[in-house]
Parts: structure tokens; C-alpha cells; sequence
């Protein structure tokens, strides 16, 4: 696409559409090919916090390796907010979303300058100061016993509530979430303030010349995406009716990075939601017949670094287009449809 | 065999579709959704074994599993139970408890288990709790030695088989006191556990009249002792008594046994497992607890070796021990429990377990045990053991010192915390 | 007091020798080819599982086994200190032939290709050697423990700090006083420059990545016996690994010793005055020295910002 093409982005997509096409009706499905619903709940989740993960690591080149720290931060704020202030929904959201966005910011003012491998290093760093804090107040985290007993919060609208107790409705209650934080991102990604981090991501120091304040750029791209993966966080709280600190170690954290990889994050925006899918049924496939499912599945993605670093996406445009790019230098750019 | 679980599937789809497109308040209540599933006559009966293969407890978890798949081919072997077959399937739960979670709504939706059995951690036992609660599953915790398992986190459906931190302190402490000293040291892991473990051993010893001189906290993780070493030996307790578990008490006994610390002070360890002995046979040291010993000098413990052995020649533990022990009984309770009852309905099955008596003979301890109906805790014989001077072979590694018997050795605490769910909040099943 | 204060002191000293030499292979790597190798974990194991077949002996051969094992555990267990880091650099050198691939892109890919390799080769150990746990055995004369000031220490920690400080010493040797080292140091700045100079680049990427890589395997047979051998031991080795090179500064040879001896002064000394605290005042520390030294304490501008 060219710049101009990108300038008039329309809303809604085809590509969209039917992304939210196909998810609404998976529940109908699942079962006939022999997969069950809360897995469904879970795939979508991750997606949700794989698209605001790519935010950071696909559209503005920052390779966070400690995000988990913001999706388990969200999950505990989901939990706390509901036994501390009031059992709502959109109250203990919110909570999760605020918790994590502070979490953020507070990352963000170290690492804002930072870039590259630099960057990788320092997220490595304070994931690990998140995930040992989690374990260590058990007083207020229940530490490896988990925050236990979370209630599924049914979503309130004035008049009545809708229940999200069931796998099946709290699909439904996900793929809301999904759906406005998908829309969301395609917005931002598009919005004049998407262009100044895409600069950046393409060439930070050009990016300053031109006169954009990278430091704030990026420091906003950071809380945002963070507050975005602990409301992801607070929805897996719901799922699991738990938080857990494991879900911020290092490998968890390197999981989502996989997951955006693969899916193809690093060349479209829907890139993190197709790795997240695969990510998962593979897990769970592969995991059912094996228990070194790790083995098969770490090959097949190093195989994928080495030869399809753009992913899936990456492959499948290679497919429509006779002849693929040669390989991206520095990263190509994300946010193409 | 698959048109039933299609049609299963459908009418449970469908209800739960309409009820989320229609989107009411009304039609949701609590979740009291009562399973019924066509059975056959043959059907076999299938077993969900959350094990974990990976991760801190990947060790013990196997064997665990060893245990469970004996007690089921002795079944089948038998002809099955109810004269149906006994199915198993396992998938690592990764010592992860957001792991279990899924692997627990796999078992149960998917693969249409009837009963789960297995877990080391604590996390993990709980995760799967939770899920089976919902679904009214029964599950056996059969690993999971916190006091927290029996207590604030018991559950209508979970049966816990493992003697917990309190038991060995009662076992322990009281004698310890007043036969080694009154100066104690606390050498306690920063996790639930350790918390939970050594705020009983405090209690008891404080009550034997001991004086607590210091509790040295140890993170999680901490693979280097030294310094809690070293300021052990500045304080100069007479007993030092550890609540250190997973990795960190395997280092912490390499490093104290490389030092031959145990000669300076007395040490008290909570319940070793079997698993974690046999990868370090000579970092055994100090007095530690334990529920069950293959060389116990008991009728059927020989036999039961031997069947073991048999069934499992490339286990990469020779003989079987504690946790492959519980994982064993665990699961023959089950389905023994199922055999009395004539059905699998979840209902019946949890009412023929709850305050089930279990002869010594056929538990291969010392005395009888029962199942706690109020924590759903098993109630068995303690052991107390250190390192073996003269042994027979090369697993020859405990020399047990006494056995307490399960009244000596309760949990007193247990029923003030647990509050199990009344049946009627039970989804009921049989299938 | 002193008197007190004084073992906690010297246990400082060699504990932050031992996180020295875990994190010295990673630097490597990462100050001269500027990856993260995130297998690092991983060769550490293979390191310690190495020495374990060598030394009890558990070879996968049954005659030479069975000959081996009448040779004297003194000379099996200096002979797995040498070869099973030998052994591990072959794994070094496939890691970077697959490396190559992402070189000259964005140095995140290196990064995800060596994390995924770290889960294939955890998966591995476990297929090989099972999920139980292993000890290292030492020969009596390096293990048992022995009295200082009224205390009883480890012999053995002391001889793994001073293996840790040889090793240190030559890293140090390699990469200051070489013709290797020189090479290097260029080559990680101005790569053109040195293919220029005629110097075959590929051969001396490769040679970092198996330095790199024995440094690795070697910090595992040392801390095998101190820490014990399982399946995800590496996660226990990269951890402290990350924060001694961020709080050194990225780059810096001096400055990744220099953390280590602080991160295992302030572990070792928390662990006695304020013993729950002891492993979170590493991460403590690591953010109050960032915060006020951006790139660590000797990190110097370099590549891997641009």
C-alpha cells in the first residue's frame, strides 16, 4: 500500500468483517470438529492480547519480552477488584485495564528511550521484577496457590444482565471485547498518531529530525499496549475463575511473541490473531498425543524464524503475489491489510 | 459409540446457544446444569490423568502416573469395572496451573472423561478443582500436600490423598522438643506452603514449650544457601525445622549434605517425596516425613513391588515410592468406590467415599485410614524416616524411625477452614 | 559485629564470582555479535548433563563405559570438566549456522530463534535423560566442607569461585591480549571493515558462538553440584544472567564482572540480615542503578540502540 492508499483506510474491511464473521459463529462448530468451547475462550483471549502486544513489538519495533507481566497484572487486578471494591464487570475491567496501563508507565519511563535488543533486555528484566513480586505477596496475590475463585461477572446494561457463567457466553462476552479492541487498533494504527509510530518503527532518528517527539510516542504506545494486554488479562482471570502468577514468567511471556511471529504480526494487523489460533489448536493437538509437544513445536517455529520470518501472513501473501519481497530489512511494516 | 456424544453435544450446544444469542437475565441462574449421559452397557469408563511431564514436579508427575496406570490395568485385568473398561489419557499440565485449566475443560468436555486423578502443586490441584467443581467431576488431588488443599480449598468433588505439612509436624515436633532442645530455628520457603507449613510447626513446638529463635524466609528459587547457612550456624539452634519444597529443597540438601551440617544441629524436614530422593540419593539428611516406604515390613508390600516392577521394567525409578503410592491407591479407591456403588453417578460415588474406611491391611500402612467426610482429606498413618546407615540394596535409602497413627496426626485446624458445598449445588452426572 | 558481618562478606565475594561466570558466555555473545541468545539456558544444562554421563559414568557405550567407570572419580571428573564443554560447543556452532540466516535483519529474529531453540533443546535433555534429577559427583578433595572462623564452609564453593575467576581470567586473555580477540572486538564494530582487513567474518562469528557457548556449558558442570541437574535448570541460569549483563552495561567485559560480584554481595547479604528479601534485592538494585545510569554501570552507547 502506499502512503496515500493507508491515509484513507476505511473503517471496515472485508478482511474484518469476516474475521468477526467467522469467530461469531465458532461455537456452532467447534464441537462437530472435535475441539470444545472454553478452548474457543481461550484462543480469543490471546488473540486479544496478541493484537495488543503487536501494537508495540509489530507497528512501533520494540520487541517486548515481558509483556506476560501486564496480562497477569490485569488478571490479579480483575480478581482484586472484584473481591475488594464491587462485583462488576465493567468495574473490575476497568480495574484490569488501569492496573495494567500504571504497570506500563511505569515500565515505559525507563525503557521509552530505549530500542532494539536493548529494549528486549531491559522488558526481560522487569517482567521478571513482576513475576517475582506476584509470587512473593501471596498475602494479596495467593501466590502459587493462585487468586482462587473469581467469579464469571455477568455484563450489566441498566435493565438486566446478561450471565457470562458458561464457556459458550463468555465467547460471546470475549469476542465483544475482541471485536472493539480490534476495530480500536485498526483505527489507531490508521490515525495520524499511527503514522508518527510507524515512522518510528521504520527509522527513529528520522522520525525526530521530522519533529515528532518520539519519547511521548512511544511512551503512549507502551501504557496502551500494556493496559490492552491486562484487559486481555482480566478476561482470562474470568476464564481460568483464577489468577495465576505463571502466566508473567519468561516463557510466557515469550509465548505471545511467538504467537505474533507466526501469525505473521510483523507484516498485518491480523498476523497476531491467526498465531494465536495456531499457537493454541497446536498446543492442545499436539499436546494431546505427546507430552514433548514443546519439541515439535519449537522446531517447526525455528524453522519458520529462519525461512518465513514474516509468518503465516507473510506466506500467504507470498502467495497471492507471484513474486515475494526478498527478506524485510529492517522489519517490514505491519498494519497493511 | 460417537452418535451418543454428538448427540450429547447438540442438545448441551443448543441450549447454551439460544441462551447466549437471547442474551436474557432470566434464563441464566446458577450454574446447575445436570449432565445425563447416554451410556452403553460397554462404554468403557475414562479416566483423565493431569499429570505434569514438565516443569518443577515433571519428575514426580510421571510417577504419579505409574501408579494410576497400575491400579488400572489391575482393574482391567479383572474384567474391568461394572464389567465396563477402564480408558485413560494423559496430558502434561507443565506444573502450570493455567495449563491445568485447560487440560481439566479438555478431559472433561472433549474427551468426556468421567473422573480426573493427579497433581503435585498446589496451583495446578487447585485450577482443576475449580474446573471439575463446575462440571461436578469428581477429582482426586493425589499429590498436593498443602494444608490449604484440605482446608480453605477443599471441594465437595476433590479427595486429597497426600498427608499435608501439619500431619508431619505433629508427628515430628512434639518428641523433637523435648528430646533434642528447646531452641528452634525456621528455615521456611516464601510461598504459601512454606507459610502454611511452618505456622504449624510453630504452634506445636511453641505449645511443647520450645522457644522460636528466628524464621529465616528463602524466596522461591533460591538455589544458593550459603548465606542461610552460615547465619544457621551463628544462631546455634538446637533443632533447625525446614518447610523448603520443589527445586530449592533439592539444593538445600545437596548443599547441606556436602557440608555435613547435620552434625552441628538437629534437622527436621517436612515430607520428602520419592521421586526427589531418587535423583540424589546421598543428599538425604536429618529426620523427614514420609506416608509410605517400599520396604515397609507389612504383609502385601512385597507383592505390590514386584507388580509394579513388573508392570513398569523401564521405569526410570526402580521401585515405587510415596507418590506413586498415593497416585496408586487413589485410583483404586475410585474405582472400588464405583464398584460398591453399581454406578458412576458422581453423587453416589462421592457419598461412598466420604468417611470410607480403609483397613491397614489393604493400605499397606501401619493403621486404618479413612476419609475425612468433612476436609475430604485421607487421615493415614505418618512416617518419620532419616537416611539409611546399613542398606540392604541400592533404594534401600530410609530407615523409618515410627509411625503415628492418623488420630495423633490430624489436622486440627482443617475443618474450621473448610466449608465443602452442600450436594444439591453439585451438578450430578453419570456417565 | 565484624565478626558477624565478615562470613556473609567473603560468601558474597564467591557467590558473585559464580553469577560472574553464568552470565560471562552471554556477554560474550551479546556484547561482540550483538544477539541475545536466549539457548543460553539451555547450553548450561547440556553442560551439566555432559558432565554427569562422563563422570558417574553413564556413557552411551557399555564396554568403554564399563572400563571407564574403574578409573578413579578424581580423573572421570576432571575429564568431564574438560571435554563436556568441548562436547556442548558442536550445539554452539549449529546454533549459529542457523543464526546466520537472521543476521543483518532486525536483531529480534536471533532472538526468537534461540528461544525456540531453548525449548527444543529443554524438550530434548528431557527426552534423552528423563524429568528426574541428577548430582554431579566431586571428588573428596574438592567437596565436604571445612571450618573458618568457627564456621562450617563448602570446599567446593570455593573451588568453583576460583574455577569461575579462571575462567574469567581467560575470557579476559582471549579477548584483550589475542589476535582473536582484536579481531573480534573489530568485527563486532565494523564488520565491512574487518571482511576488508581479509578476515573470513563467518569464521569469526562462529568462534564467539562456541566460546560463548563452552563459557555456557562450562558454568554448568561447575554449578551442577552446588545446584543440582534437571530438565529446566537453564531458566535458573538466564534469569540471573540478564540482570548481571543490563546492570553492567551491554558491552562491557569489566562491567559484567563488576555486577556479578555486586548482585552476589547484595543475594548474599540480604540473605542474612533480611533473608526474604535476598533475591528480589537483585531486581532492586538492577532498577535503582538504571535509574539513575540509564545503560547500566559501564554500558557505553553502542550498535544494538541504533
Amino acid at each position: 500500500m502506499t502512503p496515500a492508499a493507508r491515509h484513507q483506510a476505511p473503517t471496515f474491511t472485508p478482511t474484518m468483517l469476516l474475521t468477526w464473521a467467522v469467530l461469531a459463529t465458532l461455537p456452532l462448530w467447534i464441537e462437530r470438529v472435535g475441539l470444545y468451547q472454553y478452548l474457543a475462550v481461550e484462543v480469543l483471549i490471546w488473540a486479544t492480547y496478541a493484537l495488543a502486544f503487536n501494537l508495540v513489538l509489530g507497528h512501533a519495533g520494540l520487541p517486548s519480552f515481558g509483556h506476560g507481566a501486564f496480562f497477569g497484572i490485569g488478571a490479579y487486578a480483575f480478581g482484586l477488584a472484584q473481591f475488594n471494591l464491587a462485583a462488576s464487570l465493567w468495574l473490575c475491567l476497568a480495574a484490569a485495564l488501569l492496573a495494567s496501563a500504571v504497570a506500563g508507565a511505569l515500565v515505559a519511563l525507563f525503557i521509552s528511550h530505549r530500542r532494539g535488543i536493548y529494549f528486549a533486555l531491559m522488558t526481560i528484566a522487569f517482567g521478571q521484577v513482576f513475576w517475582f513480586i506476584a509470587v512473593k505477596a501471596h498475602g494479596i496475590t495467593g501466590g502459587e496457590d493462585g487468586l482462587l475463585r473469581i467469579v464469571r461477572l455477568p455484563a450489566g446494561f441498566g435493565i438486566g444482565a446478561v450471565s457470562l457463567e458458561d464457556n459458550v457466553s463468555l465467547y460471546y462476552g470475549v469476542l465483544a471485547v475482541f471485536v472493539l479492541v480490534s476495530l480500536g487498533l485498526w483505527r489507531l494504527v490508521h490515525s495520524p498518531f499511527g503514522r508518527v509510530v510507524k515512522a518510528i518503527q521504520q527509522n527513529e532518528e528520522r522520525a525526530r529530525f521530522v519533529g515528532y517527539d518520539v519519547w511521548k510516542a512511544k511512551f503512549a504506545i507502551i501504557v496502551l499496549s500494556a493496559a490492552l494486554s491486562g484487559l486481555a488479562g482480566g478476561l482470562f482471570a474470568m476464564a481460568q475463575r483464577s489468577a495465576f502468577p505463571d502466566v508473567m514468567s519468561l516463557h510466557y511471556s515469550g509465548y505471545v511473541v511467538m504467537m505474533t511471529l507466526i501469525g505473521g504480526g510483523l507484516v498485518s494487523f491480523w498476523g497476531p490473531v491467526v498465531g494465536a489460533i495456531v499457537f493454541l489448536l497446536a498446543r492442545d493437538l499436539i499436546g494431546a498425543v505427546t507430552t514433548s509437544w514443546m519439541l515439535w513445536f519449537g522446531m517447526l517455529f525455528v524453522a519458520l524464524v529462519m525461512f518465513r520470518p514474516d509468518g503465516l501472513a507473510g506466506m500467504f501473501a507470498g502467495l497471492r503475489r507471484p513474486a515475494p519481497p526478498p527478506a524485510p530489512q529492517p522489519v517490514p511494516q505491519p498494519g497493511e491489510d | 459409540m460417537s452418535s451418543t456424544r454428538i448427540s450429547r453435544r447438540r442438545v448441551m450446544q443448543g441450549s447454551l446457544m439460544a441462551a447466549a444469542l437471547a442474551g436474557g437475565g432470566t434464563f441464566f441462574g446458577p450454574w446447575k446444569h445436570t449432565r445425563v449421559w447416554a451410556q452403553g452397557a460397554a462404554k468403557p469408563i475414562k479416566l483423565g490423568l493431569t499429570c505434569d511431564a514438565s516443569g518443577q514436579y515433571g519428575a514426580s508427575g510421571q510417577d504419579d502416573l505409574l501408579g494410576m496406570r497400575l491400579a488400572i490395568d489391575e482393574f482391567n485385568a479383572k474384567g474391568g469395572v461394572l464389567g465396563r473398561k477402564v480408558e485413560w489419557i494423559t496430558t502434561d499440565t507443565e506444573t502450570n496451573p493455567a495449563t491445568a485449566t485447560r487440560v481439566a475443560e479438555r478431559f472433561i468436555a472433549q474427551e468426556q472423561c468421567a473422573f480426573l486423578i493427579g497433581a503435585v502443586h498446589s496451583g495446578v490441584a487447585n485450577a482443576i478443582t475449580q474446573v471439575a467443581a463446575k462440571y461436578g467431576t469428581i477429582y482426586m488431588n493425589t499429590n498436593s500436600s498443602a494444608p490449604s488443599e484440605a482446608g480453605e480449598n477443599c471441594a465437595r468433588i476433590k479427595f486429597v490423598w497426600d498427608g499435608n505439612g501439619t500431619n508431619f509436624s505433629k508427628a515430628s515436633v512434639k518428641n523433637a522438643v523435648e528430646g533434642v532442645g528447646k531452641r528452634w530455628l525456621l528455615l521456611t520457603n516464601d510461598y504459601v506452603w512454606g507459610h502454611t507449613t511452618s505456622e504449624s510447626t510453630k504452634r506445636l513446638a511453641e505449645a511443647a514449650g520450645a522457644q522460636i529463635i528466628d524464621n529465616l524466609l528463602v524466596p522461591q528459587n533460591t538455589r544458593d544457601f550459603t548465606a542461610y547457612l552460615l547465619k544457621v550456624q551463628q544462631l546455634k539452634p538446637d533443632v533447625v525445622a525446614t518447610a523448603i519444597g520443589g527445586d530449592d529443597i533439592k539444593a538445600l540438601r545437596q548443599q547441606i549434605t556436602d557440608l555435613k551440617l547435620e552434625g552441628r544441629t538437629a534437622w527436621i524436614n517436612n515430607q520428602q517425596d520419592w521421586p526427589d530422593i531418587w535423583g540424589a540419593p546421598d543428599s538425604l539428611f536429618g529426620v523427614f516425613g514420609t506416608t509410605w516406604y517400599h520396604k515397609l515390613k507389612l504383609p502385601g508390600v512385597d507383592e505390590f513391588v514386584k507388580r509394579w516392577q513388573a508392570a513398569f521394567p523401564k521405569s526410570p525409578i526402580p521401585v515405587p515410592g510415596n507418590v506413586s503410592y498415593n497416585g496408586y491407591m487413589a485410583t483404586r479407591e475410585l474405582l472400588l468406590a464405583v464398584e460398591r456403588v453399581g454406578s458412576t453417578n458422581n453423587a453416589k460415588v462421592i457419598r461412598a467415599l466420604e468417611g470410607h474406611k480403609m483397613p491397614a491391611a489393604q493400605r499397606m500402612q501401619h493403621f486404618d485410614a479413612y476419609i475425612d467426610p468433612v476436609t475430604h482429606q485421607v487421615q493415614q498413618t505418618i512416617y518419620l524416616a532419616r537416611r539409611n546407615a546399613k542398606p540392604a540394596d541400592p533404594t534401600d535409602l530410609y530407615d523409618i524411625l515410627s509411625q503415628t497413627e492418623p488420630a495423633h496426626a490430624l489436622d486440627d485446624a482443617a475443618p474450621t477452614k473448610c466449608k465443602l458445598v452442600p450436594f444439591d449445588k453439585v451438578p450430578t452426572y453419570e456417565m | 559485629m565484624l565478626v558477624n558481618l565478615l562470613p556473609h562478606l567473603v560468601n558474597g565475594l564467591t557467590l558473585g564470582l559464580l553469577f560472574a561466570l553464568i552470565a560471562l558466555g552471554f556477554m560474550l555473545i551479546l556484547g561482540l555479535m550483538e544477539q541475545i541468545n536466549l539457548a543460553h539456558g539451555s547450553l548450561f544444562a547440556a553442560g551439566a548433563y555432559f558432565a554427569y554421563a562422563i563422570a558417574t559414568p553413564r556413557l552411551p557405550l557399555p564396554d568403554l563405559n564399563q572400563a571407564w567407570a574403574t578409573v578413579p572419580l578424581g580423573w572421570r571428573y576432571a575429564t568431564a570438566f574438560l571435554v563436556a564443554p568441548i562436547l556442548v560447543a558442536p550445539l554452539g556452532l549449529v546454533i549459529e549456522r542457523l543464526m546466520r540466516r537472521t543476521y543483518g535483519r532486525d536483531p529480534l529474529y536471533g532472538l526468537l530463534l534461540t528461544f525456540g531453540l531453548a525449548m527444543v533443546l529443554e524438550d530434548a535433555i528431557r527426552a534423552l535423560w528423563g524429568t528426574r534429577d541428577y548430582t554431579l559427583p566431586v571428588p573428596r578433595d574438592i567437596s565436604g566442607g571445612f571450618i573458618f572462623l568457627d564456621l562450617i564452609w563448602s570446599r567446593y564453593r570455593f573451588w568453583a569461585a576460583a574455577f569461575a575467576l579462571a575462567a574469567i581470567a581467560l575470557v579476559w586473555v582471549v579477548v584483550e591480549r589475542t589476535r582473536f580477540g582484536a579481531m573480534v572486538k573489530a568485527g563486532a564494530h565494523d564488520g565491512e571493515m574487518v571482511q576488508a582487513m581479509g578476515i573470513d567474518i563467518k569464521k569469526l562469528r562462529a568462534g564467539v558462538f562456541v566460546l560463548g557457548t563452552m563459557l555456557a556449558a562450562l558454568a554448568g558442570v561447575i554449578m551442577a553440584p552446588i545446584w543440582g541437574i534437571r530438565p529446566h535448570m537453564g531458566i535458573d541460569a538466564v534469569v540471573p544472567a540478564f540482570v548481571v549483563i543490563v546492570l553492567g552495561g551491554v558491552g562491557s567485559f569489566w562491567g559484567a564482572v563488576l555486577a556479578g560480584l555486586l548482585v552476589g554481595m547484595v543475594v548474599g547479604l540480604s540473605g542474612a540480615y533480611a533473608s526474604e528479601w535476598s533475591l528480589l534485592s537483585m531486581y532492586l538494585l538492577l532498577i535503582l542503578v538504571v535509574t539513575f545510569r540509564a545503560r547500566g554501570l559501564f554500558g557505553k552507547k553502542s550498535l544494538l540502540e541504533a
